[in-house]
């Protein structure tokens, strides 16, 4: 078996060789001072000029230039010595083709495209940097046949992938024909490989356009190509040396190579991949390249739209009903690996709504499986609590709940319309992918309606959940490495910036640290950006340099200072939205939480919107703090001037909803059983004195503390 | 004790962009003090004031405006008429009859109009799109083609449509651009890194922060401003030391005081000078809070902000 290292070495001497008759008999025709040029670029010779950071105006500069591609042929048999003769390569049949334009300014004569023009680089280079065109591929050789040429092409034009080809292919759409040209984005090239050159050309001049790459500088090049440039090739067997040469070129710059000629062939990761089966070549290039294509539209037979989000489908106008609270129901996202996953797959395994009687009650379980090379399995509650608004926007269908707490109704006249199971596939498919853009490459969904399987998947998706609940409770402040500030609320409260951590949420409640986390992983520029913790100057009051200077950076120097576990010194500020603000007691040293529901007296003498005034607007008031409900049972709270053990007062519905937490984290931090009982609330009293009178006869450890001020 | 002035230059400064080509070019920015502040050190680029016209042509309802433009029909005879007003340091074209819910002229004809009024004018060029993110982007991609060379000012690239505009208008045709944002300066810095990451330099881009006549809510927008000036400055933020562009044109003249009769109001005054008022009340504003430049539609606003400029730099 032949080396690739050698197969790349011998197609780049035939090439070269090609190249120098070629030049030879450019010279004896047209004389040594004849200008060579490409039509219509400022870029001369674009890969001459790349590469070698030279103009080439007339024949004997060509040769000159080609005695230097030869030297870049003749290197070592190893990795880079192969990438500079792949770029000799391109330079020899860059030499071939402006050999025949210096014979004629149009030597396919509108039968094949040749060379492009600086106005349609700039024309295809702008979709292709915004994103628009996700990538183009280069397709090499004759397809097994006909049908299966075209089918790969309009594969390829269906997810807005720009098509060039070469050599045989060409005949093949022709036969079927396929209507080519630049406005429906299949070029033909060339019939022969060294037309490859007009390719190359064409992104080496999207580099010196769009990049400012500098003429002359190959790592620069490889650098744009390989991070901007979303290109790959499609080879069809037999794949000879010269072909592989140029391959060698492609791959030095970042575009993998994809062909099912297995003979004399070395795979390389990522990068020379054999794939037999053609009909794969689509997905199997897409994923070598990290393409990712864009989904711009829901296939639902209603209407999608935020405007739907609180429509409620009464009983009455219902076709179907699924009530997590009576049957099994749930919802669940798992990532997969890539190659589980076939994209937009959807699978509705049991009977679909129109089996059911109209109105009957049944079940219906959802899994979304997604894959991604960013994707982290943190991602997946955060993904699946968004269902519901996913859901809930769709034209004529109810959504409450979420995991298997689920109630979905769908209306007459949604099920009158088309609407079916199915359809709750496409759009999660839909939004999941767009919405997840950035982590989530592939996405499938199985819907679920048979009860008897649903009890069982239930009980999985269960263990998950619990799963989940205990990871979010084993992170800590001292177990991760970054926190996470928001600064969502700026628009109306400029000053104010959030520091959440995993034991200290947003003062919203809306925005936890994993949210945080995701939120930053998919809009790296967005309102949460990572802020170290390297430089910690206290870590009792949670003092730490890194978070200060975010602080002063991200309050545009409102705020100098900030201690995440504070109320007395320097505590973190508020915008407006906080659950809960509580503030010290100073008859019994302790401190009042009041949530954003209680609208009666606290024993401070102020109701929640009296406190709320000295609280909110991102301004640092020592003794009064506004955080999230779960802050409180945190054994972050007001850590610094002893924990949760200071609450003195809560409203009892408060208390109902933070009590188990709190209990436990009473009973972990102090060995007290039933902590909340010692807790006074509105039922007790408002007064301060009274207060003080509760406290002592429930025990309250707060009556031993330190004084607060 | 004798006063001693104490000049509080930054060591910041911010970009300065320049638009237009040739001697009647433009530039914006550059200065390192806080709006107006010469005393604390030399204002590098004064503000400069630009005049509007719209390529559905001017109210001529106003008698002091239809005068002024009088014979004047195509938009490149408006734009001659126009570079003429006294003050007026460039010229911005609105292509109002764009807008697809409007005239919904198409972008071959805007771009034609484009050309014509280039040709016609001696001052720099910006042109305002409809507003529609979807067919401004498509203009913006084919007027930066048409105008190689013109370095004009387009207005502007928001969040949904900044890619194709930046893309095309500056690294391809090597235009300037406007990055609109709605009032928040955390947006204003988002589409700022944005539009940097797609290797976009920050002396292609101006800032167009959001706008309200004078009166409307105006604080909002002075303060989004003077925020944005003072991050660049005292806190030396990159992402935010672009000029600031601030057209106020379409808001001034669409408020009760520039749009009521004069026979419901008659102790009120005659409308033009109303909406002339507002228009300079709201640009002078935006000049006192950093806006490096304002975009007008009266003459009368141009000559009236422009003495305002000049007898206080």
């Amino acid at each position: 078996m032949k080396l690739l290292f050698d197969r790349v070495f011998d197609g780049a001497g035939e090439m070269l060789a090609m190249a120098e008759k070629e030049i030879a008999a450019a010279t004896a025709e047209l004389g040594e001072a004849a200008p060579i040029s490409m039509p219509n670029t400022a870029y001369s010779l674009a890969c001459h000029n790349a590469y070698l950071g030279k103009q080439i105006r007339n024949v004997s500069e060509l040769a000159r230039g080609f005695s230097e591609a030869k030297e870049w042929a003749s290197g070592e048999r190893r990795l880079g010595g192969a990438f500079n003769a792949g770029f000799a390569t391109f330079m020899a049949a860059e030499a071939i083709e402006a050999c025949k334009y210096a014979r004629s300014p149009d030597p396919y004569g509108g039968e094949y495209h040749g060379h492009m023009s600086d106005a349609e680089v700039r024309e295809l280079g702008v979709p292709l940097v915004t994103g628009d065109i996700p990538g183009f591929v280069v397709i090499i050789g004759s397809a097994p046949s006909d049908e299966e040429a075209v089918e790969l092409i309009r594969g390829y034009q269906s997810r807005a992938i720009f098509v060039f080809l070469i050599g045989g292919i060409i005949g093949q759409a022709r036969r079927q024909n396929l209507n080519m040209g630049f406005p429906v984005r299949v070029v033909a090239v060339g019939p022969d490989i060294w037309c490859a050159a007009h390719i190359i050309s064409f992104v080496n001049r999207a580099a010196m356009i769009f990049g400012a790459v500098k003429p002359g500088d190959r790592e620069a090049f490889d650098h744009y190509t390989f991070h901007r440039i979303r290109a790959f090739v499609n080879a069809f067997r037999p794949v000879p040396d010269i072909v592989v040469a140029s391959g060698g070129g492609a791959i030095a710059m970042g575009f993998p190579v994809v062909t099912d000629d297995a003979a004399d062939m070395w795979p390389v990761p990522k990068s020379l991949i054999i794939q037999q089966n053609t009909a794969d070549f689509i997905e199997t290039s897409l994923e070598a390249r990290d393409i990712k294509i864009k989904v711009s539209k829901i296939d639902i037979p209603v209407a999608y739209s935020t405007a739907f989000e609180g429509e409620i489908v009464r009983r009455a106008d219902m076709r179907a009903d699924m009530d997590g609270s009576r049957s099994d129901c749930f919802e669940l996202v798992v990532s997969k690996e890539a190659h589980e996953i076939e994209d937009h797959s959807i699978e509705l395994i049991g009977p679909d709504i129109d089996e059911a009687e109209p109105g009957a009650r049944t079940s219906i379980g959802f899994v979304c499986e997604v894959a991604g090379k960013a994707m982290q399995s943190d991602f997946e509650p955060v993904f699946e609590r968004k269902f519901h608004n996913f859901i809930n926007c769709v034209e004529g269908v109810m959504h409450t709940g979420q995991r298997d707490t689920i109630h979905i109704r769908v209306s007459k006249a949604a099920f009158d319309a088309g609407f079916r199971a199915r359809h709750f596939g496409e759009v999660l498919y839909a939004k999941v992918k767009s919405e997840y853009e950035s982590v989530v490459d592939k996405c499938a969904v199985k819907i679920y309606t048979v009860p008897e399987q649903l009890k069982e998947l239930r009980a999985k998706a269960t263990e998950i959940y619990n799963r989940r609940d205990e990871r979010l409770g084993s992170l800590t402040d001292e177990s991760v490495d970054v926190f996470y500030d928001c600064i969502l609320c700026q628009s109306f409260s400029p000053a104010h910036v959030c520091i959440v951590t995993p034991e200290r949420l947003g003062l919203c409640g809306a925005v936890s640290w994993l949210d945080a986390k995701a939120t930053n992983e998919l809009d790296a520029n967005g309102p949460c950006q990572r802020v170290s913790k390297q430089r910690v100057v206290d870590e009792n009051i949670g003092i730490w340099e890194d978070v200060n200077e975010r602080v002063r950076e991200a309050s545009h120097g409102s705020l100098e200072q900030v201690t995440l576990y504070s109320i007395m010194v320097d505590p973190m500020t508020s915008c407006g939205c906080f659950e809960c603000i509580c503030g010290i007691e100073p008859f019994s040293n302790g401190v009042v939480i009041v949530n954003r529901e209680h609208d009666g007296m606290t024993p401070l003498g102020m109701t929640f919107s009296e406190m709320a005034s000295m609280t909110g607007g991102g301004v640092q008031t020592p003794g009064f703090m506004g955080h999230g409900k779960q802050f409180i049972s945190s054994a972050k709270f007001m850590k610094a001037e002893g924990g949760p053990a200071r609450i003195v007062w809560m409203p009892k519905a408060l208390k109902e909803t933070v009590g188990a937490k709190l209990n436990g984290t009473a009973a972990r931090l102090y060995g007290i059983d039933d902590f909340v009982s010692m807790i006074a609330d509105e039922t007790v009293t408002e007064d301060a004195e009274a207060l003080l009178e509760f406290l002592g006869g429930s025990g309250h450890p707060v009556l031993g503390m330190e004084p607060l001020l | 004790m004798p006063f001693a002035p104490v000049p509080q230059a930054f060591k910041s400064s911010l970009k300065e962009v320049v638009i237009g080509a040739g001697e009647s070019a433009v530039a914006l920015g550059g200065e390192n003090v806080l709006p107006l502040y010469s005393f604390d050190a030399p204002i590098k680029n004064r503000p400069k004031v630009g005049i509007e016209i719209s390529d559905l042509g001017p109210d001529r309802s106003l008698p002091e405006l239809a005068k002024f433009y009088e014979g004047a029909s195509s938009a490149a005879e408006l734009a001659a008429r126009a570079c003429a007003a006294p003050g007026a340091d460039f010229v911005c074209l609105w292509l109002e009859g764009a807008d697809p819910n409007g005239e919904d002229r198409d972008v071959a004809d805007c771009v034609k109009i484009c050309r014509e009024v280039a040709e016609a004018s001696p001052l720099p060029l910006a042109v305002q799109g409809c507003g529609s993110p979807d067919k401004d982007a498509r203009l913006f991609e084919k007027i930066a083609e048409a105008l190689q060379g013109r370095n004009v000012l387009l207005l502007s690239a928001k969040e949904e449509n900044y890619k194709g505009i930046a893309v095309a208008a500056v690294t391809a045709y090597g235009q300037k651009i406007a990055a609109e944002s709605s009032v928040d300066i955390n947006l204003a810095k988002q589409l700022n890194v944005l539009i940097s990451q797609l290797g976009i330099a920050g002396d292609s881009t101006v800032m167009h922060l959001g706008a309200s006549a004078a009166g409307y809510g105006f604080e909002y927008i002075a303060s989004t401003t003077d925020r944005v000036r003072l991050a660049a400055l005292a806190q030396n933020d990159a992402a935010l030391q672009m000029p600031v562009i601030a057209p106020v044109a379409a808001d001034a003249w669409s408020v009760k005081e520039s749009v009521m009769s004069e026979d419901e109001f008659p102790e009120w005054g005659p409308v033009e000078r109303r909406g002339a008022d507002m228009e300079i009340c709201t640009a002078s504003a935006m000049i006192a809070a950093g806006a490096n430049a304002v975009i007008v539609r009266h003459p009368r606003s141009a000559a009236a902000v422009a003495e305002l400029i000049s007898a206080l730099l």
